[in-house]
């Protein structure tokens, strides 16, 4: 065992700017900008003590050679994130006016280093504990639940955040279904489609070049132009059809936003489905073809189990960017988060801008971590000894 | 039995095959010797019609092959390649069970005939059955080639050089492996190799290929005592042909036998009948002794050897 410097070093780090940047700030209302607090400021010299106490404990275990303290360790971090919404609740009980109702409190960028440097040191030391799922799961149910019961709670009601969510909890959940929904509906009909490419460029290699170049150039298209260069085409297509608008294809909408989605999704789902399913060994096909397995054999039981891995990689990859995407398709009226952050913007709302944007980037660390998970779950047993 | 008839194979123009003949009769290892490109490895894959043929007729038992559904001919031919062919996702059972499972055997059946082959094969199924390929040795790994092979009892088999990516070691440990299982399971064997050695142990009938056409076919004796060409007299290595010859032949052949097995002296070194009167010669030259005794599998002394003899007759 020997001092683990990335540990003190983000425990340093956190401890410095936790002390220079303010913590939070207090708005009298919406617009106006707030006025900043620092630690001792915002929760008091008991508070900040105990800040300052778990930091140097963290930093003093990754100094000290002691047994087991990567579990000591996991304990302390743990307990620190999942009571990290514990501070805001104290500094809004100190500082928040009571007679004036459109105050609020906001999160400061001390709080955001806090939590961003706290992460970085809990996934330092579930890396160091070694890969058991179980103990990832556990440590991720724990401190999520613990930030959902504060956010419920009425401690937190004043946090602008909390504020914004509670003036549109409807809108909310329509935006997170609209934003799955487009974004999943876009990555499932890609990947059928990109399936369907990939074998139909496996079948007749003349196909390879005028597939992987159509799908290459829809990618280089700005993401902004392609919504706007489909409203036109969409909008003649409704006139010509009108039994189209009764589905709710229009011009603008969720129609365009997820051809576009589909658009963007299909190079990377095209790329790695195809390059995993040719790169099989021929020495392998050809070893399953002299035992005497026919081709549907050699593909259902050589070719896709060996490529699945490198085809859910394209699937991960390709879901981040349309659960990205989705929120600038949010321009063109097909709602999901990106309506709040367009409306924040032009508000000058940041609170809102947050609410539109923590969700997204929530949603898109999900996905990778679940499809990370899957892909690790189908690799060959022997290469994960 | 397997008869190729006049086969030829074109890529392009170039002639990989030049209409060549060749009966391999039931029960023997016929192996196809050559340097590469020679097209050895192409007559081979022609007769489980990986490649087509452009010309010719190859028969199985009197029957013609092109008229045959492919993976059926197929399922009945094992097949062991250089680089083994496991399958990297299945662990060696499975690899082993695969063409049973294509026959759609019952599971139990399966089962019995994987633990058969394995302990065929010197690999323990308690400890290997469950591991992946790439947890084996390149030896192990190529047991497991050839147990898949065997796993349907084909009653043909092709090997395509499949001992060629070992080691010396591992290699002649896996062609002794080979002789004995063999003479237990006695399955018509093309085996291509470049080696001429390894042809010359292997094999019953040897096919001599250069430039898509067999130069000779024969017995590894004939073809070391009356090489039918120039190019087959330096494959098998003009100067050392009579260490070779002695190679072929076995102690048993040229001992004097005692009347009666008689119990060895306590601490006695000896030969084993079955061992090659070139390792007895080279033994005795270096012990520096006229003679050795010889025992028989049992560990009884059943007679010796002499130096004399083997240089006089040996070769």
């Amino acid at each position: 065992m020997s001092v683990n410097r990335v540990i003190a070093a983000l425990g340093l780090l956190a401890l410095a700017l936790v002390w220079l940047l303010d913590l939070g700030a207090i708005q009298p209302n919406r617009i106006v900008p707030g006025t900043g607090h620092g630690l001792v400021s915002a929760v008091g010299w008991g508070g900040a003590a105990l800040v300052t106490s778990a930091l140097a404990g963290a930093i003093l275990l990754a100094v000290l050679r002691v047994r087991g303290r990567y579990l000591l360790l996991l304990a302390l971090i743990g307990l620190s994130l999942a009571l990290l919404p514990l501070l805001l609740e104290v500094f809004a009980s100190r500082h928040l006016p009571e007679d004036s109702p459109y105050a609020r409190s906001s999160v400061g960028a001390g709080f955001w280093c806090l939590l961003f440097l706290l992460s970085l040191m809990l996934i330092e030391v579930v890396g160091q504990l070694g890969r058991r799922r179980g103990l990832q799961l556990l440590l991720v149910v724990v401190i999520g639940s613990s930030w959902v019961v504060f956010l419920q709670s009425d401690g937190l009601e004043s946090l602008s955040l909390v504020r914004e969510f509670n003036a549109r909890p409807a809108k909310f959940e329509q935006a997170l279904w609209t934003h799955l929904t487009l974004a999943f509906g876009a990555v499932t009909i890609s990947a059928v489609l990109a399936f369907g490419l990939a074998l139909k460029m496996m079948r007749s290699p003349a196909w390879q070049r005028p597939i992987l170049g159509l799908v290459s150039f829809l990618q280089t298209i700005p993401s902004l132009a392609v919504f706007g260069l489909l409203i036109a085409p969409l909008s003649a297509l409704v006139a010509a059809f009108p039994a189209l608008e009764s589905l709710g294809i229009r011009g603008i909408g969720w129609a365009p936003a997820l051809l576009a989605l589909i658009a963007y999704s299909l190079l990377p789902m095209v790329r790695n489905t195809f390059v995993a399913l040719t790169e099989v060994p021929e020495e392998l096909a050809d070893a399953g073809r002299g035992m005497g397995m026919n081709e549907r054999q050699l593909f259902f039981k050589l070719k896709l189990p060996l490529a699945l891995p490198v085809i859910i990689e394209g699937v991960r990859i390709t879901t981040i960017q349309a659960i990205g995407l989705t929120a600038v398709a949010a321009l063109i009226g097909a709602g999901g988060f990106g309506s709040f952050i367009f409306q924040g913007l032009g508000q000058a709302a940041m609170d809102l801008v947050l609410l539109g944007a923590l969700p997204t980037i929530v949603l898109a660390l999900l996905a990778d971590a679940l499809l990370t998970m899957l892909a690790a779950s189908f690799r060959p047993a022997a290469a994960r000894v | 039995m397997i008869e190729l008839k006049h086969v030829t194979r074109r890529f392009g123009n170039a002639v990989a095959v030049d209409n060549i003949d060749l009966t391999i009769e039931t029960g023997e290892v016929c192996v196809l010797v050559g340097s590469s490109g020679c097209g050895k490895s192409t007559t081979l894959r022609m007769i489980n019609r990986l490649l087509p043929r452009t010309d010719g007729e190859i028969l199985v038992d009197g029957e013609d092959i092109g008229t045959m559904n492919p993976e059926q001919l197929r399922l009945n031919m094992g097949y062991v390649i250089q680089g083994t062919g496991l399958f990297p996702h299945w662990t060696v059972a499975r690899n082993i069970a695969m063409v049973p499972q294509l026959l759609k055997w019952p599971r139990e059946r399966i089962d019995a005939r994987v633990h058969e082959l394995m302990t065929l094969l010197d690999l323990d199924p308690s400890t290997h059955a469950n591991k992946y390929p790439q947890q084996l040795s390149g030896g192990q790994a190529q047991r497991v080639g050839v147990a898949r092979a065997l796993a349907a009892d084909p009653n043909i088999l092709l090997m395509d050089e499949p001992f060629g990516a070992l080691d010396a070691i591992t290699r002649e440990n896996l062609q002794l492996e080979m002789l004995r299982i063999q003479k237990q399971v006695r399955k018509t064997t093309v085996f291509v190799t470049h080696d001429i050695d390894e042809a010359l142990k292997l094999a019953t009938r040897i096919a001599v290929m250069d430039q898509g056409r067999i130069i000779q076919h024969d017995t590894p004796e004939n073809i070391l005592r009356r090489p039918a060409t120039e190019f087959v007299e330096n494959l098998v290595g003009k100067q050392d042909r009579g260490l070779k010859l002695m190679g072929l032949r076995t102690v048993r052949e040229l001992m004097q036998a005692h009347p009666a097995p008689k119990r060895p002296e306590p601490g006695t070194e000896g030969l084993r009948e079955e061992d090659s009167l070139r390792l007895a010669l080279s033994v005795m030259l270096w012990q520096d002794t006229p003679q050795v005794p010889v025992f028989n599998s049992r560990g009884e002394e059943t007679g010796v050897i002499t130096r004399e003899r083997i240089v006089r007759e040996g070769a």
